[in-house]
């Protein structure tokens, strides 16, 4: 069954609408189809490789501004991890989203270093993951001045466009520790190196999802691939949880939140 | 731009002439990383430090509004020591021979002696262009806001052409726009002494055919610029000003000037998507819609025509500046202005300006058509002057190097450079008005060498009064190498204290550019009085 | 399922509205509000990265220093007019102004800021009906 009969199913079924892409003009753009526009909806295929957004981000605000509204979502693995991660942290109400899953191209999952470049639904359909390089190995590398000096050139050509914040479907705090001045001096160009990066860096452990958009969003091309991996290896390693997989939360959302009640926590 | 932005990360040398293409023109800059990432040699001058200084190969930063003598001794020594393209020189261009007898007494030590740059770095600099496969040069208003900015423009494509730079992937001459529709506003002929299509108002040919087009005579000599505009208006020769989204008091130079012409006209109109300056001074301020709330195209610094969409409604009563012009020539009777929608206008377009006559709307989409495309099979122009120039050979023009107008004395005995930091935009009027931006770059500032500071007793953060022959402000001193020793930079946002009460309006003689970028002034340290008291000092001056 | 009217997002293929090198760019549009700004993927020049103005550019729409109405200023005072009578007056005194002193004593400044179709309207403006070339813009800032 295509995506769009999937889709059209869900609206059948009292969906709200379902988010994908649109193609407008040999664009792929984000979109919620609804009964009106559903016939529209492309398939899988059509949507070029490199135009992929943080629908999961999307998802998540259409939740909180259609408060009762029911969403069905055309996603990827990325999409669906996202989605996995956001829900444990009270971001999207899962059980008034309906997913239908689809594979990343096999080129597009090299070009991502992607361990499951599909969803949950599809895994028994694929391949056994495979081994993925995020370029972590090659900067390990390198000895150990050899490696601050990577890191500390690649921060400072940032532009501090908070492209890599902005884009992240993970990163939904109300306040950001980057703008907080005691911190990251407002105003200055690179900002405060490495202590910009590194913000970023101990917000994403435990929360990335490695879908890579931060990377693709740097006009400075910054490895935040890699340095996000190494971040997430760390925590694989050291703590044992993987972001996006269903089950616990991640250990470090524990850090500080033993005090009060559950009841305080969820209010 | 003779290239493509996509083009820049592919060159093998890079020139970046008076921007700081970070701060101004951000994803470009990405592209620059990205040459440099290659293997790209990057060559920057300009007298700032700048954040592509730390990836350079050189960086020469030389004395405010030398450039041209700089420029000069890397082509005498690209000559001397036979290192020019002669293969090109002899095919594509002319007036080699006239070039070379200009530079005959731009030497290295010279120009040394000029800018400051050492005679080593000079040559250095010069051998390296000359050596890449691939040169590209990048200028912006660093190069170009001063009394010699035509000439520095003509030095670059001299020196361009002299290295066979030019007509190839990767290469050219490429001045950055600092608007978004710079470009297209030239192209479209809002310029005194061009119609649509760069046709010269006084070119009788030209000129005719717009006339049977439009049905009407056009006056054939050149109007005036808007600097001379206000000279007008300053004289009481200005009775009516139409000024269509421009904070021209905050933009243009020496603004208590401006001010004082505007408020000379007997009517002035301003239509703004913000309460302005500017619109305070108006008879009549009208509201216009902004970018996000019409429909039409921008024709970016890469010759891109590309598609503006329509997100959602104008506040209020504001309208497109298109639908208030068709309405405005609606009540005035003006025949010509029938048009129901930006595409009919757009329409009209193509059938007066050749470079544009092969795009449409839908061939645009989202991905934009490069200019020219002169055909509905043409598919737009990657870079320009492939085969040949527009006028068939290149011409060599030479150039004789000329200080800047106004220079330090034991007055004002600093150099003053305004321009922009990289949070905020132009007069402010729409990063002002952005809390994620307004709090990155609140105050206004001058940027001040630690070596300076010292001398004048200041300190990071205090308050200066920083004065020229056409007035003063009050603003914190921000202590950085940045600038060097006997230089000070201001960015021209602030209403507050806004940076062109301060500026020379030094005109190019050729083309009406102000010398925004070098003044003399001198600083004086106020009592820190606090971040706010600085607010008025704007109004008082009025 | 709730009211179909209200559920709806769709993105506008749009280009950044600040510096000439024209990027990408997404307007997200919810219920005739622009909520978020994202860059275009697929954009030749661009590529899907946006400078830290761009990424902020929604956030003037709402700004309370909007011009939203047509203020006539005379003597001084300030009033709020409607549009229509706005451009009257444009109207009448540019045609005061051009019987009693002549096509040179009026001036037009055009704005990089405007798309083409706007700068070409007010140049034919200025060139047919006030029969001037006093008409330029701020390229040269």
């Amino acid at each position: 069954m295509s995506v769009k009969e999937e889709a059209k199913n869900l609206l059948g079924k009292g969906m709200d609408g379902v988010l994908f892409y649109q193609m407008k003009d040999g664009s792929a753009i984000p979109h919620l189809f609804t009964s009106k526009d559903i016939d529209e909806m492309p398939d899988v295929r059509e949507i070029p490789d490199s135009e992929r957004y943080p629908l999961s981000d999307i998802l998540s605000k259409l939740l909180m501004r259609f408060s009762s509204a029911k969403f069905g979502i055309v996603a990827r693995g990325c999409d669906e991890r996202a989605i996995i991660e956001l829900e444990k942290h009270q971001q999207i109400d899962t059980s008034r989203v309906s997913l239908i899953g689809f594979a990343c191209s096999p080129e597009l999952a090299k070009i991502c270093s992607c361990s499951k470049p599909y969803t949950e639904s599809l895994a028994d359909e694929m391949n056994e993951a495979q081994e993925i390089s995020r370029g972590i190995e090659s900067v390990e590398r390198m000895s150990t001045p050899a490696r601050l000096g990577f890191w500390l050139s690649n921060f400072s050509v940032c532009v501090k466009c908070m492209g890599c914040r902005n884009i992240c479907p993970l990163c939904f705090c109300k306040e950001c520790s980057l703008q907080d001045e005691d911190l990251v001096e407002s105003g200055v160009l690179p900002p405060s190196i490495p202590t910009f990066h590194l913000l970023r860096a101990i917000d994403m452990a435990g929360r990335c999802v490695m879908c890579g958009l931060c990377e693709e969003a740097c006009p400075a091309g910054i490895p935040l691939r890699t340095l996000y991996g190494k971040v997430s290896e760390i925590v694989r390693e050291e703590l044992g949880y993987v972001p996006g997989t269903r089950g616990v939360k991640s250990p470090l959302e524990e850090l500080g939140s033993s005090v009060g009640s559950d009841d305080d926590l969820k209010s | 731009m003779t290239n493509s932005i996509g083009e820049i990360s592919r060159a093998s040398l890079l020139l970046v002439v008076g921007s700081n293409t970070t701060e101004n023109h951000t994803v470009i800059s990405g592209k620059i990383i990205e040459a440099v990432r290659n293997g790209a040699e990057l060559i920057i001058i300009d007298p700032r430090k700048i954040q592509l200084s730390q990836i350079s190969s050189m960086h020469l930063r030389n004395k405010p509004g030398t450039d041209v003598a700089l420029l000069c001794a890397m082509m005498k020594l690209i000559i001397d020591e036979k290192l020019h393209d002669e293969n090109f020189i002899g095919e594509r261009t002319e007036g080699f021979e006239e070039l070379k007898a200009s530079l005959g007494n731009c030497t290295s030590a010279w120009a040394s002696e000029v800018s400051g740059i050492p005679v080593s770095e000079i040559e250095k600099a010069a051998r390296l262009f000359a050596g890449a496969e691939n040169a590209s040069i990048i200028y912006c208003l660093g190069a170009t806001e001063h009394v010699s900015g035509t000439d520095i423009v003509r030095t670059l494509a001299n020196l361009s052409m002299l290295t066979g730079n030019v007509g190839k992937p990767s290469s050219g001459v490429n001045p950055l726009r600092g608007q978004n529709n710079v470009q297209g506003a030239c192209d479209m002929g809002a310029l005194p002494n061009s119609l649509p299509g760069y046709v010269n108002v006084s070119d009788d040919e030209g000129r005719k055919e717009f006339e049977d087009l439009w049905g009407i005579k056009i006056p054939e000599s050149p109007g005036l610029t808007v600097p001379e505009m206000i000279e007008q208006a300053l004289a009481g020769r200005m009775h009516f000003m139409f000024i269509m989204g421009e904070n021209t008091v905050l933009s243009e130079p020496n603004s208590q000037k401006v001010i004082e012409a505007l408020k000379n006209i007997e009517f002035l109109v301003v239509e703004d998507i913000m309460k302005t300056d500017t619109t305070d001074l108006a008879d009549i301020a009208i509201p216009a819609a902004c970018w996000a709330e019409k429909e039409g195209t921008f024709t970016s610094t890469e010759r891109r025509v590309q598609h503006v969409g329509k997100a959602v409604e104008p506040p209020g009563d504001a309208k497109s500046d298109l639908e208030i012009l068709v309405r405005l020539a609606g009540i005035a009777g003006a025949e010509g202005f029938d048009f129901k929608n930006s595409r009919e206008v757009f329409s009209e377009i193509t059938k007066v300006v050749p470079a544009y006559a092969g795009i449409n709307y839908e061939r645009i989409g989202t991905k934009g058509i490069q200019w020219p495309c002169s055909s509905p099979e043409h598919e737009g122009t990657v870079f320009l002057h492939e085969k040949k120039f527009t006028r068939g050979k290149g011409r060599f023009q030479p150039v004789k190097y000329r200080p800047p107008a106004e220079v330090p004395d034991n007055e004002f005995p600093y150099v003053l450079m305004t321009g922009r930091n990289a949070f905020q935009y132009h007069t402010g009027t729409m990063t002002r008005n952005s809390p994620s931006l307004e709090r990155e770059a609140m105050y206004p500032y001058v940027e001040i060498n630690p070596s300076d500071a010292q001398k004048e007793s200041v300190k990071g953060g205090d308050m200066v009064t920083i004065s020229t022959r056409r007035g003063q402000i009050r603003l914190r001193a921000r202590v950085t190498d940045a600038v060097c020793e006997g230089q000070i930079f201001i960015p021209f946002h602030y209403r507050e204290a806004p940076a062109n009460i301060l500026t020379s309006e030094e005109l190019d003689p050729e083309v009406k550019i102000p010398e925004l970028k070098v003044c003399a002034a001198k600083i004086k340290r106020g009592q820190s009085r606090g971040v706010r008291s600085c607010n008025n000092t704007f109004l008082n001056s009025f | 399922m709730i009211d179909e009217e209200m559920v709806d997002y769709r993105t506008v293929p749009t280009v950044c509205p600040y510096c000439g090198a024209g990027c990408g760019m997404l307007l997200e549009v919810c219920s005739g509000e622009v909520i978020g700004v994202l860059p275009m993927k697929g954009h030749p020049s661009s590529k899907g990265s946006l400078c830290a103005k761009g990424w902020s550019s929604p956030e003037f729409l709402k700004s309370s220093n909007r011009l939203a109405k047509a203020i006539l200023r005379e003597e001084g005072e300030e009033k709020e007019v409607s549009l229509e009578s706005a451009l009257g007056l444009v109207v009448e005194n540019l045609n005061r102004v051009l019987e009693k002193y002549g096509p040179e004593a009026v001036g037009f400044i055009s704005s990089a800021r405007c798309t083409n179709e706007e700068n070409y309207l007010l140049e034919k403006f200025a060139r047919t009906f006030a029969k001037t070339n006093n008409i330029d813009h701020c390229a040269r800032l």
